[in-house]
């Protein structure tokens, strides 16, 4: 069994392509449920963001379970499947985990470091929780894709600095006014660049946006979009005496504002500083306004300059967020591996083994009166007891093994029997254990070795120890078994009663 | 006692450079949670100074601002006072980077010229003197400090009047928190100063000596009080931009840096350190 990922994203399809392939909530569920019904996965959570739609399924059969995750999204965009082939990408096992922890580190990003994805991240992981299509692996496969999502947040600084001019703009601003709180915000010109400046301003706390234009009628509309007041263009010095930070973008072939201008008005404003940011092309600010003490002046090339700076420290910061993902991957992979029935079989033997020999030692005063045979007879009727107990589920797990849903199983015994606690967890002497099943009750070379177990110590040296065990030195792996993520994930049963495609 | 002080000054030493590499980490890496570090490293440092000083007086019997050692970590300690309290009363954040240098600074001159603590002459032992040394040096780390933020003031200003933008925007505390800085630390640091001259003053007046008012150093600092005052004054009563406001913290810090360091030690008739 496998984690599949196949899609498309901004890095192999167009955006026409990416537009027919956006799957809402309702959708996205559809795809799921198909590809559980009709594709043999287990489990299945489709993501759908403006940048990519992907589809991560829980399959044993790689190629069908991306055949069919292919037909099923041009099914659902209308195209043929021939056209979807050439942009999809697929990965499998190890690298689609770790595709989708890049995603959530939004290291696939159009823009690295950007927020929104987290958010959609969990998003389609809640509509196919509710819905019904994730299981024990996906419900901690996504859990932790968020927690990576947020660890490189908190962690590394890759969102710390904007990349688009407008944003670039609000930095400029906070340089020099610091909070932007109560600060007067005067807007030259209805463009678009403008709007998008002062809505960034307003979202950083700009309190008064005045919007001045040669055509007032343009000016009210843009005041009225970004919650601001239009002002009369002719009064121009008057608003600059007021404001604080002046965005121009008009499509003006001269200078709309020069340095008399503001000479003029900067006699009114007692050496408090004003912030100019020209964004036109050509510029609308004179440059001589630099030139006046207390006036800050910038253009668009500064402002691409910032962004291109920031850009540049987003890709250093991006290394330590690839680090986080490879660590958290790592995590992800001694989780997956645990799943597996033989180390399951081997813990459960040895947990039971486990107490059955410190029920004996408890014992061993009171037995102090029996002879050396009847103690033999003793140690063959626990050891039998043990022996029939576990035969039928271990015969049961290991037939379950071939089929896909086995993990379901071993989910189901670790967490009965909490073989994912702090020890004797991960038993490495597998092949010890499966020798045992077959022992009968003179096999005391097993009896003996179990006994280090059961003491709490399971030894290194335990003969066929080495290779696939999982590592029990990783307890954090372990503590939050899969059963506890089933268990939260199954919680919310109303939700799922309750749930509208349509919402979603 | 006196081996204890040491030790102790020597820790909070390692504490201040330990939330000095915190400041500087902080400001590659753009961690907020490691600049809380540094500050509480410097809160610790200064709680461990403060406990030095303690012991330091306590095994001289007196308060201990006598001698190079003893007056320059006392400076030290007061700026790292000031700073402390802007940073928790004002929250004006990310000046610690250049406030603690200040603090490791005076502290390495005060272990340099470490000595066992003296013997204070008789005309030292009084309240007014105890009371004078200790407003001065709350005064000269207030102002120090306004200084420090008037030089990054004009530094930035400079740079973002240029364009040159790299190394500023987003490292560097915002224009604005400056000036707030400068004003505040200003506004501390000036009643201290008035405090301070007046038990001078009235100390001098005691002993009475004859033309005090033409030492150097007393006009110096009469100098330094004008300065400052103007200060006040400019930003109060008639909105004076950052730049002229900087300018005047720049040469109020450069007469206190003559007064401290030259005219006390070196060119003051009366003003003596007890040797």
């Amino acid at each position: 069994m496998l984690v599949v990922v196949t899609g498309i994203s901004h890095k192999t399809a167009s955006l026409e392509l990416r537009e027919k392939l956006a799957l809402d909530g309702e959708a996205a569920l559809r795809v799921g449920r198909d590809l559980m019904t009709h594709a043999g996965a287990c489990e299945a959570v489709a993501l759908s963001t403006c940048n990519r739609t992907e589809v991560y399924t829980y399959a044993s059969d790689v190629a069908a379970a991306n055949g069919a995750t292919v037909a099923c999204l041009a099914h659902e965009a209308g195209v043929p499947v021939a056209e979807l082939e050439p942009v999809v990408y697929h990965h499998a096992g190890d690298a689609a985990i770790a595709h989708l922890f890049r995603v959530a580190a939004s290291l696939d990003s159009m823009v690295v470091g950007e927020y929104q994805i987290v958010a959609q991240l969990k998003d389609a992981y809640q509509t196919a929780l509710e819905g019904g299509s994730t299981g024990p692996v996906f419900n901690r496969l996504f859990r932790r894709a968020l927690e990576v999502g947020k660890r490189v947040r908190t962690e590394t600084a890759i969102g710390a600095r904007p990349v688009s001019v407008s944003s670039a703009a609000v930095e400029l601003a906070a340089q020099v006014f610091g909070k932007l709180k109560k600060r007067t915000v005067l807007i030259v010109g209805a463009g678009e660049t403008s709007e998008l400046t002062a809505t960034h301003l307003k979202a950083h706390g700009g309190e008064r946006i005045l919007v001045t234009n040669r055509t007032y009628a343009a000016a009210e509309e843009l005041a009225r979009r970004v919650g601001g007041r239009a002002v009369p263009f002719e009064d121009l010095e008057g608003h600059l005496a007021a404001a604080d930070i002046v965005i121009s973008s008009t499509a003006a072939p001269h200078y709309v504002i020069t340095r008399e201008h503001v000479e003029r008005a900067m006699k009114h404003r007692r050496h408090r500083p004003l912030c100019f940011i020209d964004i036109a092309v050509p510029r609308d600010l004179d440059p001589g306004i630099g030139r006046i003490d207390d006036a800050f002046l910038y253009d668009i090339d500064d402002l691409r300059h910032i962004v291109e700076e920031n850009r540049h420290e987003r890709e250093k910061e991006a290394a330590k967020a690839e680090c986080i993902v490879e660590e958290e991957l790592d995590e992800m992979r001694r989780w997956l591996r645990s799943l597996e029935v033989v180390p399951t079989i081997a813990g459960l033997r040895d947990k039971v083994e486990g107490i059955r020999r410190r029920e004996l030692d408890r014992l061993a005063g009171r037995l102090g009166d029996l002879g050396e045979r009847q103690r033999e007879q003793v140690e063959i009727l626990t050891m039998s007891i043990v022996n029939k107990i576990l035969h039928t589920p271990t015969v049961r797990m290991k037939e379950a093994a071939e089929r896909d849903e086995c993990y379901l199983y071993v989910d189901a015994v670790r967490m009965l029997f909490e073989l994912d606690g702090s020890e004797a967890a991960e038993a490495e002497d597998e092949a010890a254990a499966a020798e045992d099943e077959a022992a009968g009750a003179e096999d005391e070379a097993a009896g003996a070795e179990s006994e280090a177990d059961g003491a709490g110590a399971p030894e290194e040296d335990a003969p066929g120890a080495s290779a696939p065990a999982p590592d029990r030195d990783a307890p954090g792996a372990s503590t939050r078994a899969p059963w506890q993520d089933a268990a939260r994930g199954s919680g919310p049963a109303h939700a799922r009663d309750e749930f509208e495609p349509g919402a979603a | 006692m006196e081996q204890a002080s040491a030790i102790v000054l020597w820790i909070a030493f390692l504490l201040y450079c330990g939330s000095f590499a915190m400041f500087l980490v902080a400001l590659f890496a753009r961690h907020e949670g490691l600049e809380r570090v540094g500050l509480w490293l410097v809160a610790g440092g200064w709680t461990l100074q403060t406990a030095a000083l303690v012991l330091r007086g306590t095994a001289a019997g007196r308060v201990p601002v006598v001698g190079a050692y003893e007056s320059l970590s006392a400076v030290a300690w007061s700026v790292a006072l000031v700073y402390l309290a802007l940073e928790f009363i004002t929250r004006v954040k990310a000046i610690g980077l250049y406030v603690v240098p200040v603090v490791i600074g005076l502290l390495v001159a005060a272990l340099t010229e470490y000595e066992a603590p003296r013997e204070l002459m008789p005309a030292l032992r009084s309240d007014i003197v105890v009371l004078h040394v200790i407003v001065m040096l709350t005064a000269l780390g207030a102002l120090y400090v306004a200084g420090g933020a008037a030089l990054i003031y004009l530094f930035e200003e400079w740079r973002l009047k240029r364009r040159r933008l790299s190394g500023v925007l987003g490292r560097l505390p915002s224009l604005a928190t400056l000036d707030k800085l400068m004003f505040h630390a200003t506004l501390l640091g000036l009643p201290a100063l008035t405090m301070g001259m007046a038990a001078g003053v009235i100390r001098v007046e005691t002993f009475a000596v004859e033309r005090w008012w033409t030492d150097p150093m007393v006009l110096l600092s009469a100098a330094a009080w004008v300065t400052y005052a103007v200060l006040l004054w400019g930003r109060l009563r008639v909105d004076w931009g950052g730049r002229r406001v900087a300018w005047l913290a720049i040469t109020g810090l450069a007469l206190m840096l003559t007064i401290r360091f030259a005219a006390v030690p070196y060119l003051s008739a009366f003003h003596t350190y007890g040797s």
